[in-house]
């Protein structure tokens, strides 16, 4: 992944190291004024078979040593600067055709694929979460379904254990309500037994002290006698 | 009624005192002598109890009857009460008298009263019963203060109720 980079500015690092070795011979050609004149004024006495003096007053001469007084077009470069920036700019812009480009491209389509790849993986991370999430709600439903019911079924059972303890708790008070009549119907009946016996004992007992004060010996003798007669009148 | 050694004593008594020839006296002092045994409850206890020692008990016996019975019914009573018979002592008796009035052909009343019953009323009693129930019986009167008044007579087992405790008893049974 880092070397992309690298890779990018290849091209441009070498166009330029080109683009400077390349203008070293054309910059040659931009000679000093003065060699300019010694090299023409040498080129002017060779052509006059060595006459310095001919070749000095020689108005060709003279012209072509002004020429080099004139200064360089700012627009048009040498015709040799044409010829190796042209050069030069065919070998670079091939070098990037064949090289630079399919870098570039592979560069760009990898990015591109690995965008692509990570918007894929972003769509599935997305389905996968809506389905996790929706597989959550669903099982959140369950659960609210689920605590429903049983609070339903608590509810119920309290309702149930509710009306057993209210049934239970009747019945008990049915039974001690019925238990307490009893109770009191039989302590009433005791009473009255008891009031029933008092009273007859001592009617008995008053009874038997009036039976024998009253028995006297004529009394004694006349029991026996009314008892004798009885016996005997009795033909068992 | 009577388990087999209650009759044999029973009978034994009987034999002694025809022997001896006071067989009426015997049967007196006999009675009077249960009668006394059956009310009273320390005599009974004493005469009964077989931890007492015989001759402390024979002493009672002899304490008792000297001068009072004769000498066939002291010897009577302290041989019962020497075998530790003591207990069974009324049923002896009771036994030994059926069995002295069987032997003149007649059964025994056991007549119980508040007040002893005078001869003229003993004899029409006996007669009483003679005409009502066809027995000849000789009358043995016990004198009973709960009877209260009026008389109950027993013989054997059959019971003819005309106390006053009677009427008493079937008006607190009115009142249930």
């Amino acid at each position: 992944m880092h070397n992309r980079p690298i890779r990018l500015l290849a091209a441009p690092l070498l166009s330029l190291v080109v683009l400077v070795a390349l203008a070293g011979p054309a910059s040659a050609s931009g000679e000093s004024v003065g060699g300019c004149m010694a090299e023409r004024f040498a080129e002017a006495v060779e052509a006059a078979h060595g006459d310095i003096e001919h070749a000095a007053h020689d108005e060709a001469v003279q012209k072509q040593l002004e020429k080099c007084f004139e200064a360089p077009s700012p627009i048009l470069p040498e015709t040799n600067e044409i010829i190796w920036g042209g050069g030069a700019f065919l070998v670079l812009f091939v070098l990037m055709v064949k090289k630079g480009y399919p870098a570039v491209q592979g560069a760009m389509e990898a990015r591109a694929d690995r965008i692509r790849a990570d918007l894929d993986e972003a769509d599935q991370a997305k389905l996968d979460a809506q389905s996790v999430k929706s597989d959550y709600e669903a099982r959140l439903g369950d659960a609210r379904t689920e605590a429903s019911r049983m609070i339903d079924e608590a509810r119920g059972d309290a309702e149930k254990v509710r009306a057993d303890l209210i049934a239970r708790a009747e019945a008990d008070a049915a039974g001690i309500r019925e238990r307490a009549a009893a109770e009191s119907e039989a302590a009433k009946a005791q009473a009255i037994a008891d009031l029933r016996s008092e009273v007859a004992a001592i009617a008995l007992g008053a009874a038997e002290r009036v039976v024998q004060s009253s028995l006297d010996a004529d009394v004694h003798g006349n029991l026996i006698d009314a008892y004798i007669d009885e016996v005997a009148g009795a033909n068992g | 009624m009577a388990d087999a050694a209650v009759t044999g004593y029973a009978e034994a008594l009987f034999a002694v005192a025809s022997a001896e020839g006071d067989l009426s006296a015997v049967e007196d002092e006999l009675f009077s002598f249960a009668q006394a045994f059956r009310s009273n409850d320390e005599l009974r206890s004493t005469l009964a109890d077989g931890n007492v020692p015989a001759a402390r008990r024979l002493q009672v016996v002899d304490d008792l009857l000297d001068g009072r019975a004769s000498a066939t019914t002291s010897a009577l009573v302290a041989m019962v009460v020497a075998t530790g018979r003591a207990a069974e002592l009324p049923a002896i008796v009771d036994a030994f008298i059926e069995h002295s009035a069987a032997s003149r052909n007649k059964a025994v009343a056991t007549v119980r009263s508040a007040v002893a019953l005078t001869a003229d009323q003993s004899d029409r009693l006996a007669a009483a019963i003679r005409t009502s129930t066809g027995k000849d019986v000789e009358i043995r009167v016990v004198e009973d203060p709960s009877v209260l008044g009026g008389v109950v007579t027993e013989i054997g087992d059959d019971i003819i109720d005309g106390s006053v405790r009677r009427r008493l008893n079937q008006l607190r049974e009115s009142f249930r």
